[in-house]
């Protein structure tokens, strides 16, 4: 099965959204040390607006990490 | 790039898995999935489901699944273990089969300190049912059948499995409580807990708070302020007993 990738690319790194996984449930947001992440014009699986993430993000990892179904992907730029 | 970053023994066909937005579950099972692909294990082992929110894990991996009702995850891993012992056994049930109806399995296990994983996730209530209350609803936090607070003089004190579990447990049992909110150490304790089994030391059991912001009625900000400060004054995060270490 695939999932559509949404690739956002920041300063600091690449933020990439799959939107068919994500639920809307807004855990990453709460988690996001910069308040980098805020709801999007794109829809998720439930019909609910997916993440999405400005250029404040610097690609910690977090939203990946607390994400409970995988659907942030955070690659830190070198 | 077209694939999610998921853990390999993740089945991608059934993803977005069935568990509510915000679940607990699926930290817990990412952090499980992340180890089982970190000591290569997919193919010898046996996943236990449990009745309640944790059944719903039921195609969550590409391992061998089985699914059994109210705590009698416990024993049927543990037949598999005594029949075939190449095998690596893993029970994951939630706070109400585990701690409630299927206490007496958890206990006697511990007690035979039989050489199987329980993964348990606490998230204070009966999820799949509606959110009542469960022996590990804290005092005074609001449920359905509890609408003014629980009442510790009619109901007592909320369960601590981990404590209890270690009382009982003999010297090569694994006990610790990890929480979702804390991914890196959670998956330290799942890791260790699998790795005892593996070496053969003894029951392993590692209990996780977990969050459930469907029958909390809680934002993403609130659920993670209850899992961060609220849960963990009363249940206390940490390894309760390691071998070798005694106590």
């Amino acid at each position: 099965m695939e999932f559509k990738a949404r690739v956002l690319e920041h300063t600091k790194g690449t933020w990439t959204i799959y939107p068919g996984l994500c639920k809307g449930c807004g855990l990453c947001m709460a988690k996001c040390p910069k308040g980098a992440i805020s709801w999007s014009e794109v829809l998720g699986v439930y019909g609910t607006p997916a993440v999405e993430s400005d250029d404040k993000c610097i690609a910690c990892g977090i939203c990946q990490m607390v994400c409970p179904d995988c659907a942030i992907y955070v690659e830190k730029k070198k | 790039m077209n694939y999610p970053q998921i853990p390999k023994s993740w089945n991608i066909e059934s993803k977005p898995h069935k568990f509510c937005p915000g679940c607990g579950h699926g930290i817990a099972l990412k952090a499980l999935g992340m180890v089982i692909d970190e000591l290569g294990i997919q193919d010898k082992t046996v996943f236990g489901v449990d009745i309640g929110c944790s059944l719903l894990a039921w195609d969550f991996f590409n391992v061998d699944t089985i699914q059994t009702h109210h705590g009698r995850t416990t024993p049927v891993i543990t037949g598999i273990k005594r029949a075939n012992p190449e095998l690596i056994t893993i029970a994951y049930m939630g706070d109400g089969g585990g701690y409630a109806i299927g206490s007496q399995h958890l206990v006697n296990a511990a007690a035979r300190n039989e050489k199987i994983t329980v993964i348990l996730v606490n998230n204070t209530n009966y999820g799949m049912t509606g959110g009542q209350m469960a022996p590990t609803t804290l005092p005074g936090q609001k449920t359905e059948t509890t609408p003014y607070g629980r009442d510790v003089d009619e109901t007592g004190y909320p369960t601590l499995g981990p404590e209890m579990v270690a009382a009982i447990a003999r010297e090569g049992a694994y006990v610790a409580r990890g929480t979702v909110a804390n991914l890196r150490q959670l998956k330290g304790f799942i890791k260790k807990a699998i790795e005892n089994q593996m070496a053969g030391n003894g029951f392993s059991f590692v209990e996780v708070l977990s969050g459930c912001p469907t029958n909390w009625r809680t934002n993403a900000k609130e659920t993670w302020d209850f899992i961060e400060n609220t849960m963990t004054q009363y249940f206390k995060v940490g390894e309760l007993k390691v071998p070798g270490k005694g106590e």
